[in-house]
């Protein structure tokens, strides 16, 4: 037995001299366990996503409607925009016209149209509409799920307009008002109340049908999906549920006919294969970044072989040994990117070779990224052990703050802010806008142009930090 | 040919190089002589460019050495203390890449190759990866890397370290043969017996400076004393030797006591002592003294201390 505790002692002390396992053992875990406890709201009161952005346009003039507005408006997982700027900076309400546009543009990915006639004459029921760049599956069915609830939660009273004004229709006025005074009459006699008092709420629209609308199921997989385009069916049948059995009506089916949402995919409606799409660079520049960063554990193994000492010996600066380290990087990363993406067409039928001079536009923008924060490991790690851990951590805190293992909406603010200055968001981004929004190579020059920053700066710190080195001596 | 003035080098608080200045002629086979951490290294790496002075210059030709004119290091070859080779390529692709650096290309580069590889026997290995090769081969390998180009001076650091001494003979060869050529040689070591065999010329480096500068013949004359006394060290000499370190320097190489007596201790007090511990005449030779012995006198420890 002394025996054996001398070699776990042992083991121990070895273990907590590399600091890099050390790292990689502990602090991995800490950092990611508090990341997705954000994402999932463990012990936290508000969970949920919170700040998507969220476009209004509504034309009604019905009350109802603007509160309809306002519970949105008041959902913490909303940021409502309800206006936007003309050309002179003058800021004017929405219109449906601006939404598509502004869709394709990425200045948000959900609006909700509100119709002038969303309580119409002639027809029963409600009539709104919806239009996404469902670019996120997991935040499209969440986003299309709060929406439900907060609709239902508030269409009731337009609902009981609608109504009220489908019976006008059909019995005129001096009937419509005959019958609802015979209602109102029935009900004080039988229940008390004022006949008068109660004629008025149900001309209203606000006769009861509240409190009949059932809590909404924001993660219930049997809610329509926003990007499939098809109108809002009554209930989507549950795969599970034998087709003999259908399940017995709930109030949300009930309200479901009646309210009918038109959905429109602003983005993404040509793509063949979504869900591979929408997945395939997030984990691409994962291992990508992976790839990478064992890049900078072989960069200490030239090292401390004496192999820099012999290319520096030789005419050979520094700043060509680095910025060849750097290229092998690129080089490596778009080979890696290219074979993932066409094993994706191959396996999936994402659509690789309709888009490939901007998918390798993108490619070695981010593969250049990339290959600059391997140097910068390299760089700011004082031995290929250290370069390990290191990178292992920040790899999958930027994978994870960056969006590529679930939608950025789900988490803080300050977190989605984090995320942005990741190189991981700007090359899933750029992914995304080539194969799912298909932008033209101009449209993505804006994205080039700051994976390029982020590749100058990181480089330029990395070549600053690694210059000064003993490595080369 | 190089030549250094009131070189200085520090790490933090160490002085690696103390104020050294040295000039190495064309076609010196030089040696640089010292224990580890003497300097010899950090003087290595000053004169391949690798790393900027403190405080003095070092110029080849009268061209200044700095990192940041890697043209001036065109006429230098580096052989390091470390097997400096891709393990995963082969010789000819490890020597292609390097030549390449020279900017040696095509049928120029090619027959350099296959010249160097035939000159140390790897000829018929050139296609095998190089973690594959033996540690004498590496050496080898490492070693004509640096020659490719065929430059005016060639620095080796410590190039034999953990070679059997066959290769470790191929090598000495191998130099002695490029030397003879014309090739300027700095060889740093501790092995005083390699200083002695190669260089024309030796320098004795410790503590970061230059303590003796001369061939060998000049640095013996610095001793003392003209000769040793060498016998074995075994238990039945112990005694013997722990009375003699009173009268002189002892030290103790590959089983072998090294006496130098101090002026004044008489030989004939010597030979009284051995007979008083009942040891015979033959265990003692006389023997002319070693690098070693001079290094102990300049510096008052162990070439291997």
């Amino acid at each position: 037995m002394a025996i054996i505790l001398t070699l776990v002692r042992k083991d121990i002390a070895t273990f907590l001299r590399n600091r890099a396992a050390v790292v990689v053992t502990f602090l991995v875990p800490i950092v990611l366990i508090y990341i997705f406890g954000w994402v999932f709201g463990l012990n936290q009161k508000d969970t949920g996503p919170t700040d998507i952005r969220l476009a209004i346009v509504n034309a009604s003039t019905n009350p109802a409607a603007q509160k309809l507005v306002d519970a949105l408006k008041a959902d913490p997982a909303f940021h409502v925009i309800t206006t936007t700027d003309n050309p002179d900076k003058i800021k004017r309400p929405l219109t449906e016209e601006d939404l598509r546009p502004q869709i394709r543009d990425g200045w948000y990915r959900f609006a909700v149209v509100i119709p002038a006639d969303v309580v119409s004459t002639d027809r029963i029921g409600l009539h709104l509409k919806i239009l996404s760049d469902p670019r996120n599956d997991i935040e499209a069915q969440t986003v299309n799920g709060l929406l439900q609830k907060t609709i239902f939660s508030n269409v009731p009273e337009l609902l009981g307009q609608s109504l009220q004004a489908r019976a006008k229709q059909f019995l005129g006025d001096s009937r419509f008002n005959k019958f609802n005074h015979s209602i109102a009459d029935t009900v004080a006699t039988a229940f008390g109340g004022d006949p008068a008092k109660i004629q008025r709420t149900i001309e209203s629209g606000s006769f009861g049908l509240d409190r009949i609308t059932p809590p909404a199921k924001p993660a219930d997989p049997s809610l329509r999906r926003l990007d499939n385009g098809a109108p809002a069916p009554a209930t989507t049948p549950n795969p599970a549920t034998p087709a003999a059995k259908p399940a017995p009506a709930t109030a949300q089916d009930f309200f479901s006919r009646l309210v009918k949402i038109d959905s429109e995919q602003i983005v993404g409606k040509s793509v063949k294969s979504p869900a591979a799409t929408r997945m395939v660079g997030g984990w691409a520049i994962m291992f990508l970044l992976f790839a990478v960063s064992g890049g900078a554990a072989a960069f200490f193994d030239e090292a401390n072989t004496g192999v820099f000492q012999r290319i520096l010996s030789a005419p050979v600066s520094r700043a060509q040994l680095l910025w060849s380290r750097f290229l092998y990087g690129v080089l490596l990363g778009l080979f890696q990117l290219m074979i993932i993406f066409v094993v994706g067409q191959m396996m999936y039928g994402i659509d690789v070779f309709g888009h490939l001079g901007n998918l390798i536009a993108v490619s070695v923008a981010a593969a250049s990224a990339c290959s600059a924060f391997g140097m910068l490991i390299a760089a700011l790690a004082p031995n290929a052990t250290a370069a390990s851990g290191l990178s292992t951590l920040v790899v999958m805190v930027m994978s994870a703050t960056g969006g590529a293992w679930f939608p950025m909406s789900f988490m803080p603010e300050f977190m989605q802010t984090i995320g942005k200055f990741t190189l991981v968001y700007w090359s899933m981004e750029g992914f995304l806008q080539v194969l799912w929004a298909e932008r033209t190579f101009v449209e993505l020059l804006p994205i080039l142009g700051i994976l390029t920053g982020i590749t100058l700066v990181v480089m330029t710190v990395a070549i600053w930090r690694l210059k000064k080195k003993q490595i080369f001596a | 040919m190089l030549s250094l003035r009131s070189v200085t080098k520090r790490y933090g608080a160490l002085t690696a190089l103390d104020g050294v200045s040295l000039d190495i002629a064309h076609g010196e086979f030089f040696g640089l002589l010292g224990p580890n951490g003497a300097g010899k290294s950090t003087l290595m790496s000053l004169a391949a460019g690798l790393r900027a002075p403190d405080a003095g210059a070092l110029t080849l030709d009268s061209v200044v050495i700095t990192p940041a004119d890697p043209a001036a290091r065109s006429a230098l070859g580096l052989v390091p203390q470390s097997i400096a080779l891709f393990q995963e390529l082969s010789a000819e692709q490890n020597l292609h890449t390097f030549g390449r650096l020279y900017g040696l290309r095509g049928a120029v580069l090619r027959e350099r190759i296959d010249e160097a590889l035939t000159a140390v026997g790897l000829a018929d290995r050139r296609h095998d990866p190089v973690k594959n090769y033996s540690g004498g081969m590496q050496r080898r390998l490492n070693l004509i890397a640096a020659l490719l180009h065929r430059p005016k001076l060639l620095l080796c650091d410590e190039p034999t370290v953990g070679v059997d001494p066959q290769s470790r003979n191929a090598i000495f060869d191998f130099l002695e043969q490029r030397n003879r050529e014309g090739l300027t040689i700095i060889y740093s070591t501790h092995y005083m017996e390699e200083a002695t065999r190669l260089c024309s010329r030796i320098g004795i480096i410790d503590h970061g400076k230059i303590h003796a500068l001369g061939t060998l013949d000049e640095l013996l004359t610095r001793l003392p004393f003209d000769e040793e006394i060498v016998f074995p060290a075994t238990p039945v000499t112990a005694p013997l030797a722990a009375e003699l370190g009173a009268h002189g320097a002892l030290t103790t190489l590959e089983g072998r006591h090294h006496f130098q007596a101090a002026t004044g201790f008489k030989l004939s007090a010597f030979y009284a002592r051995t007979e008083a511990h009942g040891l015979s005449p033959q265990l003692f030779t006389a023997a002319r003294p070693s690098l070693e012995a001079v290094f102990l006198h300049l510096t008052g420890r162990n070439l291997r201390e």
